[in-house]
């Protein structure tokens, strides 16, 4: 009898074990009716950082010196895991906080009606129409339901100043250029690879697309509308990557290769180059070589051929600020976007907290050393100039090719129907990408691939871009 | 019928007791959930009640251009683990068994028994580094011998047996786990009685520890054979890359893209039906089967 008891006071233990994660939550203490609440989710922006409240009880008292309006901000917790598919797990639950950051997953709620419709919000808002950008108004023309106030990730190329200088110190221009000045940098290193990527070559396109013709994903030849990777252009990309991997100015584990040992290559000399999103990106890269090595980057632009520039596709956000249609208060969550969009909101918002990012001594700002953890966590206005510089030399810099090189493309998102068939052709394109590149196949295959891709969906899927791209 | 039922609960109620949490925790995360499947019937509707789809997620799948190379890939990745791993842990816990030193037996389990509790995004680095072309350490022992180096995690003709290779150096240990209990349940008399016949310890390994546990070996086979679809998502998701992607791509990548990743839930229960339904004919007609053959089931 006491074996029994015991062993059931064990298990009581264990199932009180089991449930107490279960316990219902602690009712909030009564908000007073009188102010709203705006519930926000967001990737990286967790209540149980207490950073996270500090800068929004900051936001809370700007946004009523704005408006006029006393609001209480929430933060939602989302699950832990991958950001896009727990929050859309959480929406399907039945949580459905005001404002809702999304980075992909988006569409299927949107076409449900779970989204507000911003642009007659934009339309109609003197603030967005002076902050957004041309690319950023075309992707609301398309799609509705995502603001994303940020500069256009291009991904630029950042070459070591040392090594830089010892190939001549002159700035590359066309493919040839290249070819000849990574040439000269392996002659110099030749234990190094000149260049790297992560998995793929999505980052290094940035440079050399628009130089062999790859101005846009849908690019014209023969009078209609073609997929990039299957056109021309294409091939001669691939054929001018093939040499490079050949050469060994390409490294021979790009394919295997995570950002974080994209960055551990640069640092530790076994490649020349890598390629950093514009902006905060570009500077992190280059005070880390600073630390390590005393040495800085160089930014290099877009290599010039058939044109030069780095593409920004205009057919929608991928990521951005949606508004919940069950929203009780949208205008207000909409007031909120557009009050961080304001030069008080990014003050806000671009700085951190004062006292902790930040001091302020007789109206001089002062960075602290936390002001590095910080990163802006609603909106990130290109144009704003605040009391302390935000950028770095390379980070300004890679901005200046931003503006002196974006060009605007008139992609489209291709629909959840095709979205099996885009996958598949994906797929195709990646496997014949490293196999030519590798030099498994020769160039010539690429006749072949272009040929399967069309049979296994891609004419249906070019077909249908005939009709989006008129 | 009833009464006996009964008597034996009361008779055993430790025991009993012992398995309460663990069927909370099937009838919680394994039976409620089953109700969910049917939204592989439906279209999921984040405001509202879902609406009746029918098969039309299944045909989606089904229709998939990639649907019957991710398939296949699926079978060919769980066949060869399922069939070259699975004998492993037996002959591993054999030969842990004629170990006669018990420190060095204990020392040895608990090395094995380690690599089970990385996560795969770390045995993926560590492979991914050990394997690297030429600089990984496996391609230096080859050049070292001059022979030529090979890139393992970008050959089509490799990167299966990195799976299996990997799989075996996490599970091997842990999995040896089940046939080390069985083999110490064996009564120690049958050895000595066999060492007094003059039985030489391959005799009485093959005469007495296999025979022993054979019933362990058809039980954890058939109960296997249940998750043959699930080749190990953590594993190929973490492991594969460009280069090889249509040689290693399963069902599960190819759901969690196509399907968790767009918000497309319908589409990712219904291949986890398909796989589920897959599992439960594998266990049901094996367990049959062994049945038949040796007299020994499942239950």
């Amino acid at each position: 009898m006491k074996r029994f008891l015991i062993t059931l006071l064990m298990m009581t233990i264990l199932v009180s074990l089991v449930f107490v994660g279960c316990k219902k939550k602690e009712e909030a203490p009564a908000l007073s009716t009188e102010v709203p609440t705006i519930r926000i989710v967001g990737k990286d922006f967790s209540p149980t950082d207490d950073i996270n409240l500090q800068f929004l009880e900051k936001v809370a008292a700007g946004f009523e010196v704005y408006s006029g309006q006393k609001v209480n901000l929430e933060l939602v917790q989302v699950p832990d895991g991958g950001y896009q598919e727990k929050l859309n797990l959480m929406l399907m639950g039945g949580d459905i906080p005001d404002m809702i950051y999304f980075q992909g997953g988006d569409e299927a709620v949107s076409k449900q009606g779970l989204l507000v419709d911003l642009k007659s919000y934009v339309d109609n808002s003197k603030v967005m129409q002076n902050v957004l950008q041309d690319f950023n108004k075309q992707r609301i023309a398309n799609y509705p339901y995502l603001l994303w106030i940020a500069p256009p990730r291009a991904r630029i190329a950042l070459v070591r100043e040392d090594w830089f200088a010892e190939a001549g110190g002159k700035v590359p221009v066309t493919v040839d250029d290249y070819y000849n000045f990574f040439k000269t940098i392996k002659n110099n290193h030749p234990d190094a690879f000149v260049m790297t990527d992560t998995g793929n070559t999505t980052r290094m396109d940035f440079t050399f697309d628009h130089a062999f013709g790859e101005t846009a994903t849908w690019v014209k030849q023969g009078g209609s509308y073609v997929y990039k990777k299957v056109s021309d252009a294409e091939k001669a990309k691939l054929a001018f990557y093939q040499k490079l991997y050949a050469e060994g100015l390409f490294d021979k584990d790009y394919v295997t290769t995570k950002w974080d040992t994209m960055e551990d290559k640069l640092y530790n000399n076994k490649v020349a180059m890598a390629f950093g999103t514009s902006g905060v990106v570009c500077d992190i890269y280059d005070t880390k070589l600073q630390t390590n090595q005393n040495v800085g980057l160089v930014a290099l632009p877009p290599a010039k051929g058939v044109g030069q520039g780095y593409s920004v596709s205009t057919a929608k956000e991928t990521r951005g600020w949606a508004i919940s249609a069950t929203s009780m208060n949208p205008d207000l969550v909409f007031q909120l976007l557009e009050f961080m969009a304001t030069d008080e909101g990014q003050l806000l918002d671009r700085y951190g907290v004062e006292g902790v990012h930040y001091t302020v001594d007789n109206g001089k700002y002062t960075a602290t050393d936390k002001k590095s953890e910080w990163w802006p966590r609603i909106n990130e206005v290109m144009t704003y100039d605040g009391p302390m510089p935000l950028l770095g030399v390379l980070g300004l810099k890679s901005w200046d090719f931003l503006g002196e090189y974006v060009v605007g493309d008139p992609d489209f998102p291709i629909p959840a129907d095709m979205a099996p068939t885009w996958d598949a052709l994906t797929n195709l394109y990646k496997e014949y990408n490293f196999k030519i590149i590798a030099g498994e196949y020769s160039i010539d295959k690429f006749d072949e691939f272009v040929k399967e891709w069309y049979d296994l969906g891609g004419d249906k899927i070019t077909e249908y871009a005939q009709g989006q791209l008129k | 019928m009833k009464g006996n039922i009964q008597k034996r609960i009361v008779k055993d109620k430790q025991m009993y007791l012992l398995l309460f949490p663990v069927i909370l925790f099937f009838i919680i995360w394994h039976y409620i959930p089953m109700w969910g499947a049917r939204i592989a019937f439906q279209d999921v509707m984040y405001i509202g009640a879902n609406k009746w789809a029918g098969l039309r997620h299944f045909k989606m799948l089904f229709s998939s251009p990639v649907f019957l190379k991710v398939f296949m890939n699926t079978i060919i990745i769980s066949s060869m683990k399922m069939f070259l791993i699975f004998p492993l842990p037996i002959i591993l816990a054999f030969m842990l068994n004629e170990v006669t030193s018990h420190g060095f037996r204990k020392s040895v389990q608990s090395v094995i028994y380690l690599p089970h509790f990385l996560s795969w995004v770390v045995i993926a680095g560590l492979f991914i580094s050990l394997l690297a072309s030429p600089d990984g350490a496996v391609n230096k022992v080859r050049i070292f011998f001059h022979i030529k180096p090979i890139a393992y995690m970008t050959s089509t003709s490799h990167i299966r047996w990195v799976f299996v290779f990997s799989e075996i150096w996490r599970s091997i240990g842990w999995d040896s786990i089940l046939y080390i209990a069985a083999i110490n349940s064996i009564a120690p008399a049958l050895y000595e009685a066999a060492t007094i016949d003059g039985a030489t310890p391959f005799q009485q390994a093959m005469n007495i520890t296999f025979p022993a546990i054979v019933p362990t070996i058809v039980t954890v086979f058939i109960l296997n054979l249940g998750f043959f679809m699930n080749a190990g998502f953590d594993q190929v998701f973490n492991m594969m890359n460009d280069a090889v992607i249509n040689h290693v791509d399963i069902i599960d990548t190819y759901v969690y893209r196509v399907g968790l990743k767009q918000g497309n839930y319908s589409l990712g229960t219904a291949a986890g039906l398909f796989k589920g339904i897959i599992g439960l004919f594998l266990i049901l007609s094996t367990d049959k089967l062994s049945r038949k053959i040796s007299g020994e089931g499942v239950w």
